[in-house]
């Protein structure tokens, strides 16, 4: 017994302590880290003050003096208001861009599958020629070729069944607009959209028992179109579509955007697309064969099997690196400043350049897309634990 | 038991170390800032000295706007501001070669300035309080007093700004054009969209496209950009500048904040642009001046005769060699060839003197006495 317990009890010297050694390495790159933050900081305010610029934030209050495209943003506000446009730009493109990328390079990279030769290879000539070109070309391309001279000018707007005007300018659709009584509207409208929960719910149920279709979300859409209807008939039809009107350049009523926001989305969306689709590709691979033959010896179509058998299981090895897509499209929304859409980069450096101190906007630019990607990786991280949980 | 006692001392040794590091650390910030201060109290005292050393003017420029700095296709730089650049350095190296052109953006130049990427910027920028303020820098005397203006398509129907209510807009982001813009509209009560672009190349794609009705920047930047308008869009015929002047843009060198031995030298090497234009002294006679006027002697840096008979040579104490204005006017030429050359009524842009003249001709130019 002493025999064997004396070993364990030596300890070798501590400077040959795996856990000391640890421990030291570890408090050591702390120290560096901290100590040469510490050193750059100071190093910037030393020569900031030197030089006489500003070392506050109270240039956030000053008023912005320019306008900006697409808002109702007045001159006179504060810079700290023009800066939150900017994100709200930049939300704009992330929110939209990612289902559309995830949708597009789904649907490519499942294509680079396919058994039918023409579809297969023109998904893979697309992949290979996109995804070797750099994005800022890509959103100059499209912005120049696809919408400045594709699209007629503002002057010849292009207003097909009066629902539309469309210009190199602006592309607007019909919106909706709403007058008094349509809050009830609306309320009554989500109460649609909880009782179709409870009716999906008890569709699953059904269907379990029975082993008849579910056709769950059918019922749920048909659930909340009964309750907006009869909301809409109670309240004496308090909703309406707006037709966009043309007014010199100045689009009224309507929803849509700047010819460059749809130039940004559309060239983000084919490059992230591409790289999407090797992904998804990469990972129905990655799903065992015998997933796809048994679905077969089950009679599944061709449809059902990608749908309940193998997507879901790619897209448990797909998301995490999707994630770094989703991040890489959010960064890449910086590169609009080329065409002069008003993201948050281009109203920082604007900022910049009419006289805001340099250093703590570009802190504040790379604070603000750190958020942007965090809550992204969040969101979908989220997502991620729930699918792996689902499964296994 | 001993183990513990052991670990606890190592620790304690680690920190301690650690602190020591952190310290030293301290101490080497402190060590490597105080001769960072060193270097920058002399550059503060002589950027001149850092040019004369590094034998090159590091010179920001715009390489867009025709007339003023344009990049040819052989990349070769030319225009106005390009030859202050030339003047500056045939002051302060006596060669009017050693320029080394950095072409900046409108939003990138005051970093590049602030951080001693160039020594000069000459990139047709306006001399604001703010800027002068904010971003740390000294303007020098104006070589070109300009003003905002609006460019539109001749065959648009618009006659003056007052009718584009509603329409938009084409600026460069960055710009104080884009600020008068915002307030010249806005004292007209009218509506507009405006588009901005952080390059000429990508703005004039927008308004070839019609994606915008008019163009606003300085006067003289429309003139060029008109006066190389592509044939293939109707040349420059096909372009019409109003006629309404809403901003005042004088623009000028510009360099660092804190350093006024060089701002000076700068200031000079314009000055003395516009006193031998007033004297009468340009690229052709500088150097066979045979006159007796004091004035331009001392100017030239050529010998002057005292009533006792001792020949002396005129030193103003700018740090510049005394011959520093023939040396640029030889190789650069004085203002009103620098005009001509570039931006006058024989070029491209066909730009009248305007205020741009001497004083002695109703114009804003104005040099000190040189003595």
């Amino acid at each position: 017994m002493t025999a064997t317990d004396t070993p364990i009890d030596v300890r070798p010297p501590f400077w040959r302590d795996l856990r000391v050694i640890r421990l030291v390495v570890q408090l050591v790159a702390v120290v560096v880290v901290f100590g040469l933050v510490w050193i750059l900081g100071n190093n910037l305010l030393d020569e900031l003050r030197q030089r006489n610029l500003p070392t506050t934030f109270d240039f956030l209050d000053q008023p912005t003096g320019v306008n900006i495209p697409d808002s109702s943003f007045d001159p006179a506000s504060p810079i700290r208001s023009a800066l939150l446009v900017g994100i709200k730009n930049t939300f704009l493109l992330v929110i939209v861009g990612i289902p559309l990328v995830t949708v597009f390079g789904t649907l490519i990279g499942v294509a680079r599958l396919s058994t039918n030769w023409l579809v297969a290879k023109a998904a893979t000539v697309y992949v290979e020629a996109i995804r070797n070109i750099p994005p800022l070309l890509i959103i100059i391309f499209v912005f120049n070729a696809f919408i400045l001279r594709a699209l007629p000018p503002p002057t010849e707007a292009a207003t097909p069944l009066d629902w539309f005007v469309i210009s190199n300018l602006n592309i607007v659709g019909p919106s909706i607009a709403t007058t008094e009584g349509a809050g009830v509207v609306w309320f009554l409208t989500l109460i649609g959209v909880i009782a179709a929960f409870v009716v999906g719910y008890a569709r699953t149920r059904y269907s379990e028992r029975t082993g008849h279709p579910h056709h769950r979300i059918l019922w749920g859409l048909a659930v909340i179109l009964f309750f907006a209807v009869v909301g809409y008939f109670i309240m004496g039809r308090p909703v309406s579509i707006s037709f966009p009107e043309l007014d010199g350049r100045i689009i009224l009523g309507g929803f849509g955007g700047l010819g460059s926001y749809f130039a940004v989305l559309l060239a983000l969306v084919i490059y992230t697309s591409s790289h999407i689709a090797e992904i998804v590709r990469g990972s129905i691979l990655a799903v065992p064969n015998g997933q796809s033959e048994a679905s077969n010896a089950l009679a599944l179509s061709g449809f059902q099997r990608l749908r309940y058998v193998i997507l879901p299981q790619a897209y448990r090895i797909a998301l995490p690196p999707i994630i770094n897509q989703y991040l890489n499209f959010t960064k890449n929304t910086s590169l609009a400043i080329a065409i002069g859409f008003s993201e948050i980069t281009l109203i920082t450096f604007q900022a910049i350049g009419n006289g805001s101190p340099a250093p703590q906007l570009i802190l504040m630019l790379m604070g603000g897309y750190l958020i942007f990607s965090l809550t992204i990786s969040l969101i979908v991280n989220y997502i991620n634990r729930r699918l792996q949980l689902v499964g296994r | 038991m001993k183990r513990w006692i052991a670990l606890l001392g190592a620790l304690v040794l680690v920190l301690a170390a650690c602190n020591g590091d952190d310290d030293s650390g301290g101490d080497d910030g402190g060590t490597t800032a105080a001769p960072t201060e060193g270097t920058v109290a002399q550059v503060e005292g002589s950027m001149a000295e850092t040019v004369q050393s590094r034998g090159t003017l590091n010179c920001g420029v715009n390489d867009a706007v025709p007339g003023f700095g344009f990049t040819a296709a052989d990349g070769s730089f030319s225009g106005f501001d390009i030859d202050y650049c030339r003047a500056v350095a045939a002051a302060v190296l006596g060669d009017s070669s050693l320029v080394d052109f950095r072409p900046l953006t409108a939003q990138q130049r005051f970093t590049a300035l602030q951080s001693g990427e160039i020594d000069v910027l000459i990139r047709n920028t306006t001399y604001t309080a703010s800027r002068d303020g904010g971003e740390g820098a000294t303007f020098v005397t104006t070589t070109f007093y300009d003003g905002q203006g609006m460019m539109v398509k001749a065959d648009s129907g618009i006659a003056s700004i007052d009718d584009m209510a509603n329409l938009s807009i084409c600026v460069l982001s960055g710009t104080t054009t884009e600020l008068n813009l915002a307030a010249r509209m806005a004292a007209g009560g009218l509506a507009y969209t405006p588009l901005t672009f952080d390059a000429n190349d990508q703005l004039q794609a927008a308004f070839i496209a019609g994606q915008c009705d008019g163009w606003t920047s300085d006067k003289s930047q429309l003139a060029g950009v008109r006066s190389q308008w592509p044939d293939g869009e109707g040349g420059p015929d096909a372009l019409v500048i109003l006629d309404e002047t809403f901003s005042k843009e004088p623009l000028g060198p510009v360099v660092a904040d804190g350093d006024s031995q060089w701002a000076q030298m700068v200031n000079w090497a314009v000055l003395c642009t516009i006193q031998a234009e007033e004297s009468g002294v340009d690229s052709s006679n500088v150097g066979s001046y045979s006159g007796d006027d004091a004035g331009v002697k001392r100017l030239l840096g050529l010998e002057i005769e005292a009533d006792d008979g001792t020949m002396s040579v005129f030193d103003a104490g700018l740090g510049l060699p005394t011959d520093f204005c023939s040396q640029v006017i030889s190789q650069v030429g004085n203002y009103g060839e620098i005009f001509d050359n570039n931006v006058g009524e024989g070029t491209a842009l066909g730009l009248t003197r305007g205020v741009n003249a001497q004083w002695t001709d109703g114009g804003l130019l104005y040099a000190p006495p040189y003595r």
